[in-house]
């Protein structure tokens, strides 16, 4: 079965109270008998004192009052007394006229010693005994005869009385302290289950709250104020975790709306630029003029696309990558080829400066992104007849890969957010054509991915620098 | 009609103004938002194609600034923020009309006639002077029966003088509201271009429709 707190709670009362209960209705008892007990004895003990005080010895004669054998308890046949005394040989000297036949049960026992007892007597009914061994009176103790009692004339009285009344007290006090405890326990469960049940109704409140929030209004909060202290922690967790989703959900909402912007763009260029080519008809550079721009328009959407897919997978982790040698200089060469030519127009210069035999271990087809990305955003940003460098430094575990362009009017605030999707620095699109923002955004998670680091640093001389550090030795997978 | 492109993205500001520009009006463009805001309170454009996102100055803070001046130029919002959040601000904060990219070029050619028509009280697409008609759709102008063909600035002449039909047009206002900023047109190019109209439209054996003001500039009616 589950855990359930209720559950937890209730038995735990219930059986709390239950043993509590226990214990005390058995002290209450045990304390109410031996006060009862006692009562009874000590007045079935007086009796027999005086039964034994009447005893006379008169020359071996032994003597019971008359008086006292008439009295009313010995005759009383609704609770009947009963004595009985015998010689120290055994032999009976008188009984209760009451027990006709029968005898009482002699117990052992020593001069002066006190023998209580419980017996049963002739309806089964429970009787309490009393047991003594004494020395009689002698009658004349004054006469010239007068002899010491002697051992050999003890004597044994036993009293038996019904104590019919005082056990049916008992089985009533029991009856009571059951009862009485069962009405307690029976009450309490009730109570108990109403407290339980108040007590964890915050629990059920705050459920009803957490159900309450819908997933497209992240903004809901459960109000702590409103909930006991021992579950406002809770609450905080909760309320922290709606925040995170929150954040994750707003990011993901504004950048799914920057992608449906920075593809709108384009297609608004490219269908107005069609649509009003088709106005009239026009000569044929006319058109060769607009198919190229046209070109050039699906060309950057083209980029723009490919690198969404790979933010995207790089988030889903779906990019494999492997590790194998690469020659950097010749990479980052390689990389620089689409862009020269832009560079050439622009007036840019670019100087590889990374050393020759700079060798690394990495994913090539990965790394030729991040450079790719780097280049593409470098030719964009830097100013005219400005200069783009890329230089390596290399240590035993790590290879670190700059590359700077000159021209930059950024401060160092600003371009700490380049790393966010579709950052740009003036909130549109660059001077020349669509460049959307993700460039860099792909960077840094492509070489997180790749085990290393981006981070970007704008130095004194208006230089944008992006400093990669890449894991360079061959780690087995 | 005289507009304005504000729009920083060049292959939709290059076919933009050639868009506009063949359909007969004069275009202004430019991709920056300072120089935006500065051809804005410079002249009297009737209509600013606005886009947001431009660099220099964001699109809504040109929008305020010339409405904080008091001009009544109609604003066109063209962009690609398409929540009905931006849209409600772009509206609120005084644009006229606002339209998402990518748009079809004959929904921004129609959304702006009828923001000129706006401008000139005139609801209906086709205009009468006469026995003169001008399908402001269609750009065809017709006297009695005959279709007149006419070029791209004689029509944009003349629809200009026929949105203030019966009003006195000044020779600089048609200059202000006909022609782009940076053309070269010379001094008495309106005069010309008047010549120019008066020879298609006027008939000899039918009243005069177009009438020189003396000293204050021309006037398009039936009536002399």
């Amino acid at each position: 079965m589950k855990y359930s707190l209720r559950n937890h709670l209730l038995t735990g009362i219930i059986g709390g109270l239950v043993l509590l209960l226990a214990v005390f209705s058995l002290l209450v008892y045990v304390l109410i008998y031996n006060a009862l007990i006692k009562r009874f004895d000590t007045s079935l003990l007086s009796m027999a004192r005086i039964l034994a005080a009447s005893v006379e010895i008169d020359n071996d004669e032994i003597e019971l009052e008359f008086e006292l054998q008439q009295m009313q308890e010995f005759q009383d046949t609704d609770h009947p007394t009963y004595y009985q005394l015998w010689r120290a040989d055994g032999t009976v000297v008188v009984k209760s006229a009451l027990l006709g036949e029968d005898n009482l049960f002699l117990p052992a026992s020593r001069l002066d010693e006190l023998v209580f007892g419980q017996s049963r007597g002739r309806n089964n009914q429970p009787q309490r005994s009393v047991g003594l061994r004494f020395i009689p009176r002698v009658s004349d103790s004054d006469s010239k005869d007068y002899k010491e009692p002697t051992s050999e004339q003890t004597l044994a009285l036993v009293v038996v009385r019904d104590a019919g009344d005082l056990y049916s007290q008992l089985m009533f006090l029991k009856l009571v302290l059951l009862s009485a405890s069962i009405a307690v326990i029976t009450l309490s469960f009730l109570v108990a289950a109403f407290i339980v049940r108040r007590g964890l109704a915050p629990l059920n409140a705050i459920a009803a709250e957490i159900s309450a929030i819908k997933e497209d209004d992240l903004t809901a909060r459960i109000n702590t104020n409103s909930i006991p202290t021992e579950i406002v922690p809770i609450g905080n967790r909760l309320n922290e975790l709606l925040s995170r989703l929150e954040e994750a959900f707003e990011r993901e909402r504004r950048f799914t709306a920057d992608v449906a912007h920075e593809l709108r763009t384009p297609l608004a260029g490219l269908r107005s630029t069609i649509e009003v080519t088709l106005m009239r008809a026009r000569d044929r550079h006319e058109y060769q003029a607009v198919i190229s721009d046209c070109l050039a328009i699906v060309e950057n959407m083209q980029k723009m696309v490919i690198n969404l897919l790979t933010l995207a997978r790089l988030e889903t982790h779906q990019v494999a990558f492997r590790r194998e040698q690469i020659n950097l200089a010749k990479l980052a060469s390689s990389c620089w080829r689409p862009f020269s030519k832009t560079a050439l127009e622009r007036k840019v210069t670019f100087e590889n400066n990374i050393p020759n035999g700079t060798i690394l271990f990495s994913d090539s087809d990965n790394l030729a992104i991040v450079i790719s990305n780097l280049f593409d955003n470098a030719v964009e940003y830097t100013n005219e007849t400005g200069r783009i460098w890329a230089t390596a430094k290399k240590s035993e575990a790590c290879v670190e890969i700059t590359i700077a362009n000159t021209g930059c009017t950024l401060t160092n605030e600003q371009v700490s957010q380049v790393f966010d999707s579709f950052w740009r620095a003036d909130s549109s699109r660059s001077h020349t054509d669509v460049h959307s923002g993700l460039g860099l955004a792909i960077v840094q998670r492509v070489v997180r991915a790749l085990g290393g680091a981006a981070s970007v640093k704008v130095q004194k001389g208006g230089i944008f620098a992006v400093r990669l550090v890449l894991p360079a030795a061959d780690v087995p997978q | 009609m005289r507009l304005l492109v504000i729009e920083d993205y060049k292959p939709l500001q290059r076919s933009l103004t050639k868009g506009l520009s063949e359909a007969g009006f004069a275009v202004d463009y430019t991709g920056d938002g300072k120089e935006g805001l500065w051809y804005a309170k410079g002249s009297d454009y009737d209509v600013i194609i606005l886009d947001l996102m431009l660099p220099g100055i964001n699109g809504l803070d040109i929008l305020k600034e010339i409405r904080n001046q008091g001009q009544k130029t109609h604003i066109l919002i063209l962009t690609a923020k398409d929540t009905v959040k931006d849209r409600v601000t772009g509206l609120d904060l005084g644009a006229d009309d606002y339209l998402i990219k990518p748009f079809a070029f004959e929904e921004l050619l129609a959304r702006i006639r009828a923001l000129l028509r706006r401008s000139y009280r005139e609801k209906n697409p086709s205009i009468k002077i006469g026995d003169l008609q001008l399908d402001l759709t269609k750009q065809k102008v017709r006297r009695g029966r005959e279709e007149i063909q006419l070029t791209s600035r004689e029509y944009a002449l003349l629809e200009y003088l026929a949105m203030r039909a019966g009003q006195t047009v000044s020779r600089s206002d048609i200059w202000e509201h006909v022609y782009e900023f940076n053309s070269s047109a010379y001094s008495n190019v309106v005069d010309v271009y008047i010549g120019y109209l008066r020879r298609k439209i006027e008939r000899p054996n039918k009243p005069r429709l177009i009438h020189t003001i003396r000293g204050r500039g021309y006037a398009l009616r039936a009536q002399s």
